[in-house]
């Protein structure tokens, strides 16, 4: 009986996948002729803008289809995955997207394609990008990339809690991290909170874009440093601010519990959707020492069969209308100048109206272009937290970190 | 001694085919590696070469690049200047003619490559010479130019094998022996706690009491889940604001706050430690309690006629019957926690500031995280160095001890 019942079981799996595959293949055969494939390689979106740029692009012209290549939302393992592939030849990939600080590598290993002549030939220039998106992916004189979307280091704050004095001069960008440090003691435990500010100092590469913030693009190093150290070990800050990556510091600010963040600016939606404080309780600044340029940036896979579609493909998405596509349905900062004052976008962007967001943008610093990004990166992380969990001194710390950045 | 004819060497060919492409060929790949400098984010040193190449590919595109910029600063100067520019235009479109389709890195003469370098030199001086008679201008150009050129220089490729240069820098790396430190400091604790746990499970696991089979299955769970997934449980139990055992350690006093499970050097080795010493307890005890069924049962009851209690027997007849398992399982487990990689990389991601990073996690930053596959190749030949004298030390123990 047995014997029988799996004879049966088995055959009838077998037939089923067989007739499975012999349906799937009829329902795709039909009439229209094959578009060509290109494949993108974007990390997941939370919001529905990037599929909706996709869909707009499939739906513009008949020649190609975008296949969203998945990848994996840690940003480490995905430039390892992405740099395996590449290094073996492959063109498993035809449009990469990048986190700014790789472009410098991929552009030295010669994995993507410079754009200029394509630019050229489509009457697009640099000017009309966003400034520290386009100087991220330029790589001895050629530009290699275009925006994706852009981002910028800024502070949040709860407006309904501090001063309207003080929230003014938080939006000018006319203050020192030491007020900030102040100002953070004295409203904390106000309307709800429990910290006073809540900023990324895991080891990461948001411990480098806070750093570069807190000492002002390198320059003051035992200052900046210091104070950074200053504020981890004090109470104004929550206890393990050492293992706190930006998704940290998002929920406590989220939730209420911190008067001031410094994250991006995907926080700001992120109180719509997660929060339980409302966006009219929060107010953008610069910070002190310049924002921070992030965000991603597109490129094309150097061994793509289909460069001239990747082309197509990077050029819709960095102009006019999948800016708009990436504004409106995910407020993410646009990458090309022209859709900043696009009334649309404008109503659909909070952030782009506020004051202090927009000095914020007039004041951004990167992070080195380099095709050893990652090691010296990886040198000043393991320095700077070494110095913030108490395991070395200022002096040999700042010495440790010029030597690295000279490299 | 049974002699190696050509049947036997047929059952054996299976075996050395596996062993010749999945041991012998990466370990030789590594090795001559670690004598190049190579680096794949850097095209004059991303591949072995061993004579003079060109980077062609880099060279067509540069040029092309320089006819793509000229023309806009030669409109800014005058006549007799602008004839300079295009003479250099045309010099430049006939050294780069023949490299047009060339996708990759070539090999040339010594001839050609003087005659191409000193087009590269001759191409610069003018440019500079145009650029010096207009100081008053704003050209476009003038810095993007002599980048292009600089990286022109790059694409002339000189060997990259550096003999013994990587494995000099291994022996004064900090870094290194850190590493190295550290996995001896994982290994030598976590395999002496596995060792006495297991004994012990495998002394319970021996007995033949009812429902031994359950007992046998429950202990052997944290062996059989992966370690990633354990290593993301344990993360979350230790973690500093909402992880119960970092709550309850801190409670019981054993540690200052629950943050320093993870955030303090001691903390996070100790934190690992515990992770491994949970999940592979178990393997240890299935090893032991695989030596300690073959022990003849009439020992026992001799050593109680004899009036031995339970401690003597144990020392007496057990643990002399038990050495040559203990010694496998003892070779097995201290090789494997010296290789250590997916626990610690999870869990604490080579720990803080460095505390807690292996030999592998290390080999892995620099391989992978910064393509620099000669340094990261020596540093695999140092663990491998490592790795083998270890299994000889207790081959040569387990050999003395079975010829006894």
């Amino acid at each position: 009986m047995k014997k029988i019942l799996t004879g049966m079981l088995i055959a009838i799996s077998t037939m089923g996948m067989v007739f499975a595959q012999g349906a799937g293949e009829t329902a795709s055969s039909g009439m229209t002729p094959k578009k060509t494939v290109l494949k993108l390689a974007v990390q997941a979106d939370s919001t529905p803008a990037t599929q909706s740029v996709i869909d707009a692009f499939n739906a513009s012209q008949d020649t190609y289809t975008v296949q969203w290549v998945d990848m994996t939302n840690d940003s480490n393992a995905m430039r390892e995955q992405l740099l395996t592939s590449l290094k073996s030849g492959s063109s498993d990939y035809d449009v990469l997207s990048m986190d700014v600080v790789w472009a410098g590598e991929f552009a030295a290993s010669g994995y993507i394609e410079p754009l200029d002549v394509r630019m050229k030939n489509d009457g697009l220039k640099v000017s009309q990008f966003n400034a520290g998106s386009m100087a991220s992916g330029s790589y001895n004189a050629k530009q290699y990339v275009l925006p994706f979307f852009p981002d910028l280091g800024v502070l949040f704050f709860r407006s309904d809690i501090v001063s309207t004095s003080d929230a003014e001069k938080l939006r000018s960008g006319n203050y020192t991290w030491q007020d900030l440090a102040d100002m953070a003691a004295m409203y904390q435990g106000q309307g709800g909170t429990k910290d006073g500010f809540a900023f990324e100092a895991k080891l990461g590469e948001g411990l480098i874009c806070t750093a570069n913030e807190f000492t002002s693009n390198w320059k003051d190093l035992s200052g900046g440093l210091a104070i950074m150290k200053q504020l981890a070990d004090s109470s104004v800050t929550p206890a393990d601010t050492l293992n706190y990556a930006g998704g940290d510091v998002n929920n406590n600010f989220i939730k209420g519990n911190s008067v001031f963040s410094r994250n991006w600016p995907y926080q700001f939606g992120q109180i719509k959707v997660n929060g339980t404080i409302s966006q009219d309780q929060v107010d953008i600044a610069p910070l002190p020492g310049g924002s921070t340029v992030g965000g991603w940036i597109l490129g094309i896979n150097a061994q793509s069969k289909h460069k001239d579609g990747a082309w197509q493909l990077i050029k819709f998405i960095a102009t006019e209308k999948g800016q708009k596509l990436m504004s409106t349905n995910g407020g993410y900062l646009p990458g090309y100048n022209a859709t900043l004052t696009d009334p649309e976008v404008l109503a659909a962007n909070l952030l782009l109206s506020k004051e202090g967001f927009k000095n914020a943008l007039k004041h951004t610093i990167a992070r080195p272009v380099t095709p050893t990004y990652s090691k010296v990166s990886d040198e000043i992380q393991q320095s700077i937290h070494k110095y913030l969990s108490g395991s070395a001194s200022l002096d040999d710390t700042v010495k440790a970190v010029q030597g690295d950045l000279a490299e | 001694m049974k002699k190696l004819n050509w049947k036997t060497s047929l059952f054996l060919l299976p075996l050395v085919i596996m062993l010749a492409t999945f041991s012998f060929y990466p370990i030789i790949s590594s090795f001559v590696y670690s004598f190049f400098d190579y680096q794949t984010n850097d095209q004059s040193i991303a591949n072995l070469y061993t004579t003079n190449h060109f980077n062609a590919k880099l060279f067509y595109e540069d040029c092309d690049y320089l006819l793509f910029y000229i023309p806009d600063d030669a409109a800014l100067v005058d006549e007799a200047d602008r004839a300079q520019f295009e003479n250099i235009m045309d010099s430049i479109r006939t050294n780069m003619a023949p490299y047009k389709d060339k996708d990759t890195v070539i090999r040339l003469n010594k001839a050609d490559i003087a005659r191409l370098k000193t087009f590269v030199r001759t191409t610069q001086n003018d440019l500079n010479t145009i650029y010096q008679n207009n100081t008053e201008r704003q050209f476009y150009n003038k810095e993007n130019n002599q980048l292009l050129l600089n990286e022109m220089k790059q694409c002339f490729i000189t060997p990259n094998n550096v003999g013994f240069k990587n494995y000099q820098a291994l022996v004064h790396d900090p870094r290194f022996w850190t590493s190295i430190k550290n996995t001896l400091v994982f290994t030598i604790i976590s395999v002496f706690f596995e060792f006495l746990i297991g004994m012990g499970l495998a002394l319970v696991m021996a007995r033949a009491i009812k429902g031994i089979g359950s007992i046998r299955t429950a202990a052997l769970i944290p062996w059989a889940i992966p370690t990633a997934v354990s290593a993301l449980i344990w993360s979350y139990l230790y973690d500093g604001s909402s992880g119960i055992i970092a709550h309850i350690f801190a409670q019981i006093g054993l540690i200052a706050s629950p943050q320093s499970m993870l955030l303090t050097a001691q903390g996070a080795m100790s934190a690992a430690i515990l992770a491994d010493i949970w999940k592979t307890a178990p393997y240890m005890a299935l090893l032991l309690l695989a030596g300690l069924e073959v022990i003849d049962r009439g020992l026992y009851e001799s050593a109680s006629l004899d009036g031995c209690n339970k401690v003597q027997t144990f020392f007496k007849i057990t643990f002399p019957l038990l050495k040559p398992s203990i010694l496998v399982a003892l070779l097995l487990r201290t090789l494997d926690a010296f290789r250590v990689y997916d626990l610690l990389a999870i869990l604490t991601g080579g720990g803080p500031g460095g505390a807690t990073e292996t030999v592998s996690i290390y080999s892995y930053k620099v391989l992978v995280g910064q393509s620099n596959y000669g340094y990261g190749s020596a540093i695999i030949i140092g663990m491998f160095i490592c790795v083998a004298l270890i299994a000889t030390i207790f081959v040569k123990i387990l050999g003395t001890d079975i010829s006894n």
